[in-house]
């Protein structure tokens, strides 16, 4: 703090000095135009500076400082902070100019860099709003499935059901009561079926399952793909196509499947093993709206795919292989509860890449062997292949 | 025994290599490289243990299976190689990788799709459609332009995108795919970063459209200048040259082309206006539609002929009426009219 001044003070008195003899020196020609700039330049930058020095802040600069300098003379605070210097000190009087030289920026370019400054010091300045909530970060960083608390699921407004009159008698063991006529679903019965979905879901990642999150309402789309993202999983946020299961050859035929290793690495050599396979089936599916989304939970039941749904008041949950009885029609709601989901595959997904780093797999891999065979006989396919062995 | 000629046998010979028992160690190895199969490379070492846990299908490795090499090593392609000697092998060919002795990451674990979009059915479409939005998201507080002056981009077609794609995608997502595209257009285009413009440039068509700039038409160097003019469902082409007055139309004078002399001050009212008429000579060719339209095309491609000579002429060819289009057509029958407009007379039954 104290070496500061002092050596501020001397680099000052050699900008000085050297600007004198650059000034004075008469073998200093103008002999082209860049040599002359770099004179004018540093001329101006230095008589700038030296104006500088003969008089205190200019007040505007306290305006716009972020510091807090009070104008009226405080001893106390005039100690602790001496007044910033303006121009940086290691500046080279050159590179201004060849970085201008360089970078021809254009008026717009130059007031967006301008309001980029202005936001990033201004966006300092105030108090600064703690536990407020921001639909982005349920989004960007959506919480673990051990952060789950009554208190959250309650202000994410996961109780609240559908009128009394809408209601399925199978949904009962999961209400709490009524209010108002609407039905109230208990906040314990959502954090433990929760608790347990995340755990399927955890479980099925770390065996190397295929997850689908599955949210075809309005608004999900960007949740429904951040939750696929973090547990490597698959999503849809538009229709389900009818018989993209149970018809699975015409309707994803055309879709790139690829082999990959236990650390999820392609293998290409693998490529032509896979023209006449069937098209791949998920091992869960987690559905955010099971009343939109009937064919795809009948499909699933028909091709013995588990299911996980958030069943409101008014949905069956036995739809669903685990239900999570919340509410499913507040975009809060679904994003938090799929995010948790979310974050439970991502959890599965590092354990089982951390096992597949030690050369083990916590599932039955596929062999070489098994991808040549016909899928649909179990032989070799061709006669021609059987000559060959 | 007697031996096949066959190239890899030779090439071992030429080696140093071969011996009936190295020759037995390694031809196992050398089926499964031919294979291709990079797990059961994995352990190509040559030692005699590798034949024991090779599916049942394999050749046992006692007897030497050289009608089977054959099979699957093409003849064709490898007695060249051994019968060359080392040095006339051309630069160009690489060696072999190297074999992977890891055989845990090279053995396949799953089948998985290969995009996480796949299960909706037009993965390649969503994916495109997430990475936009996800740049779109990303740079949207850049500066942008108005839509009328960002660059112009010809972007795929429908027709053209589906092929990109490969997948049928309806016109209504194209289209929104499309405004994600004009909106990234839009960013200032000197400081649009460059993942983004080479996103963009995925969505081009191949060639670029409104590449060629509209070259502005002069006299050539044979003292003409051609120019065209339509009126009605005529279509008149002139070549003006400076001369004596003579015009010709269709190898016509003009006299026998128009009998009305209103059409043939008409067409050559360019002329006439501007006290023209000794300065030019005109070779018109003329088609289509009636009389009328025809000398009023004729007059309408002259104008603009002569311009090509005298560009000073222009206010006063404007205020003769000459340059303005008539771009008025005849309008077509509409069912339940008798012309264009005209309604049947009421009868009362």
């Amino acid at each position: 703090m104290a070496q500061a001044p002092r050596c501020r003070g001397v680099e000052r008195q050699a900008r000085q000095k050297f600007a004198r003899t650059i000034l004075n020196t008469p073998s200093v020609q103008v002999c082209d135009s860049t040599a002359s700039m770099i004179v004018r330049k540093f001329g101006l930058r230095q008589s700038r500076q030296l104006l500088a020095l003969t008089r205190q802040t200019p007040i505007s600069r306290r305006f716009l400082s972020t510091e807090f300098e009070t104008p009226v003379a405080n001893p106390a605070t005039e100690v602790q902070t001496p007044p910033k210097e303006t121009i940086v000190p290691s500046e080279n009087p050159l590179h201004e100019v060849v970085q201008a030289s360089r970078t021809q920026k254009t008026a717009e370019a130059e007031a967006w860099g301008r309001w980029v400054g202005q936001r990033r010091k201004f966006n300092r300045i105030g108090s600064e709003v703690e536990e407020a909530y921001d639909p982005e970060m349920v989004i960007r960083s959506p919480p673990r499935p051990s952060d789950i608390t009554l208190e959250l699921l309650l202000a994410s407004g996961t109780h609240l059901g559908h009128s009394t009159s809408r209601w399925n008698p199978q949904n009962s063991r999961y209400i709490f009561g009524i209010r108002e006529g609407v039905h109230i679903i208990s906040l314990d019965a959502t954090a433990a079926y929760l608790r347990r979905a995340a755990k399927v879901v955890e479980e099925v990642a770390a065996r190397g399952g295929i997850i689908l999150f599955a949210g075809t309402r309005k608004g999900q789309k960007r949740a429904v793909v951040r939750a696929a993202e973090l547990a490597k999983g698959y999503h849809i946020f538009e229709r389900w196509i009818p018989g993209a299961l149970t018809n699975g050859q015409q309707i994803l035929g055309h879709c790139e499947t690829m082999v990959v290793n236990a650390v999820d690495e392609k293998l290409e050599e693998f490529k032509r093993d896979l023209a006449d396979r069937p098209s791949v089936k998920p091992d869960l599916v987690v559905c955010l709206n099971p009343l939109e989304n009937v064919v795809m939970l009948h499909e699933c039941g028909l091709n013995n795919v588990p299911t996980i749904g958030i069943i409101d008041t008014d949905a069956d949950p036995t739809r669903v292989t685990y239900p999570i009885p919340a509410n499913d029609d507040s975009l809060r709601a679904t994003d938090l509860i799929v995010g948790i989901l979310g974050r439970a595959g991502q959890a599965g997904q590092k354990r089982r890449l951390e096992a597949a780093q030690e050369g083990k797999t916590t599932y039955k891999p596929i062999t070489a062997e098994q991808l040549r065979l016909d899928p649909f006989t179990g032989v070799l396919p061709g006669s021609e292949q059987k000559k060959q062995f | 025994m007697a031996r096949p000629t066959y190239g890899i046998v030779q090439a071992m010979q030429s080696l140093r290599l071969y011996s009936p028992s190295s020759y037995r160690l390694a031809a196992p190895a050398l089926r499964r490289q031919a294979r291709g199969y990079a797990t059961e490379t994995g352990n190509t070492t040559g030692d005699v243990q590798s034949s024991s846990d090779l599916p049942p299908t394999d050749l046992p490795s006692t007897e030497p299976p050289a009608t089977e090499l054959s099979s699957t090593q093409p003849p064709s392609a490898a007695p060249p190689l051994a019968e060359a000697p080392p040095s006339e092998i051309p630069p160009a060919v690489k060696a072999a990788p190297e074999i992977n002795f890891d055989r845990f990451n090279a053995q396949p674990a799953r089948i998985v799709p290969a995009s996480p979009s796949y299960f909706s059915g037009s993965p390649r479409f969503i994916d495109n459609v997430l990475k936009l939005e996800s740049l779109q998201a990303k740079y949207a507080s850049l500066p942008t332009v108005g839509a009328g002056e960002a660059p112009r981009m010809a972007w795929f077609k429908l027709a053209q995108f589906r092929d990109y794609v490969g997948e049928p995608v309806p016109m209504k997502k194209y289209k929104s795919l499309l405004k994600i595209l004009q909106r990234l257009n839009r960013i200032q285009p000197e400081m649009v970063p460059g993942e983004v413009r080479s996103e963009l440039n995925n969505f081009l068509r191949p060639g670029n459209p409104y590449a060629a700039q509209n070259v502005p038409r002069t006299v050539d160097e044979n003292g003409r200048a051609r120019a065209k003019g339509k009126r009605k469902e005529s279509t008149a082409v002139v070549q003006l040259v400076e001369g004596e007055g003579e015009i010709m139309v269709n190898g016509k004078s003009l006299v026998e082309m128009f009998q009305r002399v209103h059409d043939r001050e008409s067409a050559l009212w360019a002329l006439r206006s501007t006290q023209r008429m000794d300065k030019y000579n005109a070779w018109i060719t003329v088609k289509g539609g009636g009389v009328t339209g025809q000398a009023e095309a004729i007059t309408l491609a002259i104008a603009r002929a002569l311009l090509l000579h005298e560009p000073g002429l222009k206010p006063v060819l404007r205020k003769a009426g000459v340059i303005t289009v008539d771009a008025r057509r005849v309008e077509r029958k509409k069912p339940g009219h008798v012309k264009a407009r005209k309604m049947p007379t009421w009868v009362k039954r």
